[in-house]
């Protein structure tokens, strides 16, 4: 598949995965990637970013969390001395108690205003740890049921069209070859399919090992023995992983090796594997 | 014995939190303590407030895990329980308990606001499990607790979360909203207030009468869930209580458990132990460099084993560089603080066997010097 048909089959991707399997790394990657295909792309952390990214044209990082979302929600609605006010009164956290899931809500009707003001092409979410991307994607629903009217009920409603339609939102899961990313991964899927109906994308397997080399070892040689006897035992666990992946999660799979780098020089070389991962996919 | 070793952690503490952010397998380690604490004579309930099915499998729960403890079968003179933080039994239990009567309670249970509140609010969430820990701390059933916190970097707030509670009730909005209503004016005299207005038009205004309605049910309540929130922090931060660090090796992991390294020393509480699971193996006394140049001088297979070695080098040099960087880091706010150290298996834990191997593990290993 085409780099620039993957990026742009959708408007908005929201990247999730268990903490440790490198969600951060490989939303910054993939935004990088996606920058450089002359796609201009906003990438959204919902926490200070922990990830430096490499220096790429068309590339631009932001932040939002509730209480920011909540101001430029208030000001779009011309009360932005209101906001002012409530964020000194520290009332805010009120508002979000009065609505469980609001806080959710905002961060995502943020990203729907991104979104709608075409503030970039691609817009990529770092996006919550696995079990909480589930109430993530639904705070809209259950703040519907709980509130019923108002404009809250409104931008729910408008989030979740959002979120339905796979032309403009899709969900990337990351997760890594081992047993218990995989059976996680496995279950926010299917907890997925039945509330919200939001499509997904092939899911990234990340931090691979490399195949390990059939060699004959010195049978003298213990230390070596043991070393080889680990790798071996590590190698089929991953294979159980995969295997079991594959039978689990009907998704195509986007392999990611794993490289002793880190910072920018990591994010370069994950997007270098996600790319040939993603030409290797058929369209 | 060091006052902070594993063994005597686990002989002496009557509360053990673990912390730890995800993937670095905190939940594992915190049944491993429970074995531990187990074979050394205690009866030990471990709360799991988000855990993985698969660990619910590996520690021999068929089913779901619930509120009501469930007992592990491990083979150990004491015993070995573990139970998953219902945020919905727990709140309505503590409704039912605070409450002057039945009526009452089932006046608050009944209420819309409180039924969406106890299932989704992250801050319920924090508050039940402090709730819970101090329920099962005075359950005679049992003399050690180990909460497994959320693996959220938030997830020292249920700490603060009673007197978070408490502060809510007493906001001046709150106040508002619960003043009796005065005849048919109900809270629309409260909802002239420009703020409350402005909540209403953001959430509705049938929301904002659930909250009012709620709050008015609780009022006269909150002076007992001030109490027990009171209790809670005093058990925290009582000398019974013990907390532990769970990291892994990886620089994003070191860096989380800073978090929680600094978080403690804001609060004021003494961190006890760090334990750094996930350590890859050491297979020889050799270094990267020298697995290379061997590597280089050799062909064949016996060049690729080297070379093998030589990646397996980096990666425990790597580790332990980060690990000893973090530890004295550490040191520098908790001098006392012990550690343990576990190595990574190569494949994840999903049997008591492994858990009972990482109890093995993180007791025999060498305290620092």
């Amino acid at each position: 598949m085409e780099l620039h048909h993957f990026f742009t089959a959708q408007r908005v991707l929201i990247v999730a995965g268990k903490g440790g399997v490198g969600k951060s790394a490989v939303a910054a990657a993939l935004a990088k990637l996606c920058a450089s295909t002359g796609l201009s792309t906003l990438l959204v952390t919902l926490d200070a970013p922990s990830i430096e990214l490499p220096a790429t044209e068309g590339l631009e990082q932001v932040v939002v969390t509730p209480g920011r979302a909540l101001a430029d929600y208030l000001s779009s609605k011309g009360m932005g001395l209101l906001s002012r006010q409530l964020a000194r009164s520290g009332i805010v956290e009120l508002v979000a108690t009065t609505a469980p899931g609001l806080d959710d809500l905002l961060v995502l009707g943020r990203i729907k205003a991104f979104e709608r003001e075409n503030r970039a092409e691609v817009i990529i979410i770092d996006g919550p740890a696995a079990g909480h991307a589930i109430d993530l994607v639904r705070a809209p629903t259950q703040l519907k049921n709980a509130v019923g009217s108002g404009a809250i009920s409104q931008q729910a409603d408008e989030v979740l069209d959002m979120l339905s339609d796979p032309t403009r939102c899709k969900m990337l899961m990351v997760t890594t070859a081992a047993f218990t990313p995989v059976s996680e991964a496995a279950e926010v899927i299917e907890e997925l399919k039945n509330s919200v109906g939001i499509s997904l994308t092939p899911i990234v397997v990340n931090k691979c090992e490399p195949p390990l080399p059939h060699i004959s070892v010195d049978p003298t040689d213990t230390t070596a023995l043991n070393a080889y006897e680990y790798l071996a035992q590590r190698a089929a666990a991953q294979q159980e992983s995969l295997e079991h992946l594959t039978q689990v999660i009907d998704l195509p799979q986007l392999h990611v090796e794993r490289r002793r780098l880190q910072g920018t020089d990591l994010i370069d070389s994950i997007a270098l594997d996600l790319a040939d991962a993603i030409g290797e996919l058929h369209e | 014995m060091s006052e902070n070793s594993i063994e005597s952690i686990c002989e002496q503490a009557k509360v053990i939190v673990t912390c730890g952010t995800g993937g670095v397998g905190k939940t594992s380690v915190a049944a491993a303590l429970g074995v531990y604490a187990a074979q050394h004579g205690r009866k030990v309930v471990v709360i799991t407030i988000d855990p993985a099915r698969r660990l619910a499998d590996a520690i021999g729960i068929t089913g779901e895990l619930s509120n009501e403890p469930q007992r592990v079968s491990v083979s150990a003179p004491g015993e070995l329980w573990v139970t998953m933080l219902d945020v919905n039994e727990t709140f309505d239990q503590l409704v039912r308990d605070t409450s002057p009567s039945p009526q009452r309670a089932q006046e608050v249970m009944n209420n819309s606001f409180y039924r969406s509140l106890s299932r989704s609010l992250s801050g319920t969430r924090d508050y039940m499990a402090a709730e819970r820990l101090y329920e099962l701390h005075n359950d005679p059933r049992f003399d050690l607790v180990i909460v497994d916190t959320p693996p959220s970097r938030n997830a020292l707030d249920f700490l603060e979360s009673p007197e978070r509670l408490a502060r809510f009730l007493k906001h001046p909005i709150v106040r508002l909203l619960m003043a009796p209503s005065r005849g048919g004016m109900r809270f629309a005299s409260a909802a002239m207030t420009p703020v409350l207005r402005a909540i209403s038009s953001v959430v509705g205004s049938d929301a904002l009468t659930g909250v009012a309605n709620f709050l008015r049910a609780i009022d006269g309540m909150e002076t007992e869930f001030s109490r027990r929130a009171l209790a809670v922090a005093g058990v925290l931060r009582g000398d019974a209580s013990r907390f532990v660090v769970v990291t892994a090796p990886s620089p994003d992991a070191l860096h989380e458990a800073d978090h929680f390294v600094s978080e403690l020393s804001r609060l004021g509480i003494n961190l006890r132990l760090v334990v750094t699971n996930r350590m890859p193996p050491r297979f020889g006394h050799t270094s990267e460099h020298e697995e290379r140049e061997a590597s280089l001088r050799s062909s064949g297979d016996i060049s690729i084993m080297h070379s093998l070695m030589a990646d397996l080098c980096a990666d425990a040099e790597l580790a332990e560089a980060g690990v000893s960087a973090f530890l004295d880091r550490t040191q520098q706010k908790f001098p006392q603080v012990g550690q343990a150290t576990a190595t990574e298996l190569p494949a994840d834990i999903h049997d008591m066997g492994s858990i009972v191997a990482l109890a093995q593990q993180l007791a025999v290993s060498e305290p620092r010097q």
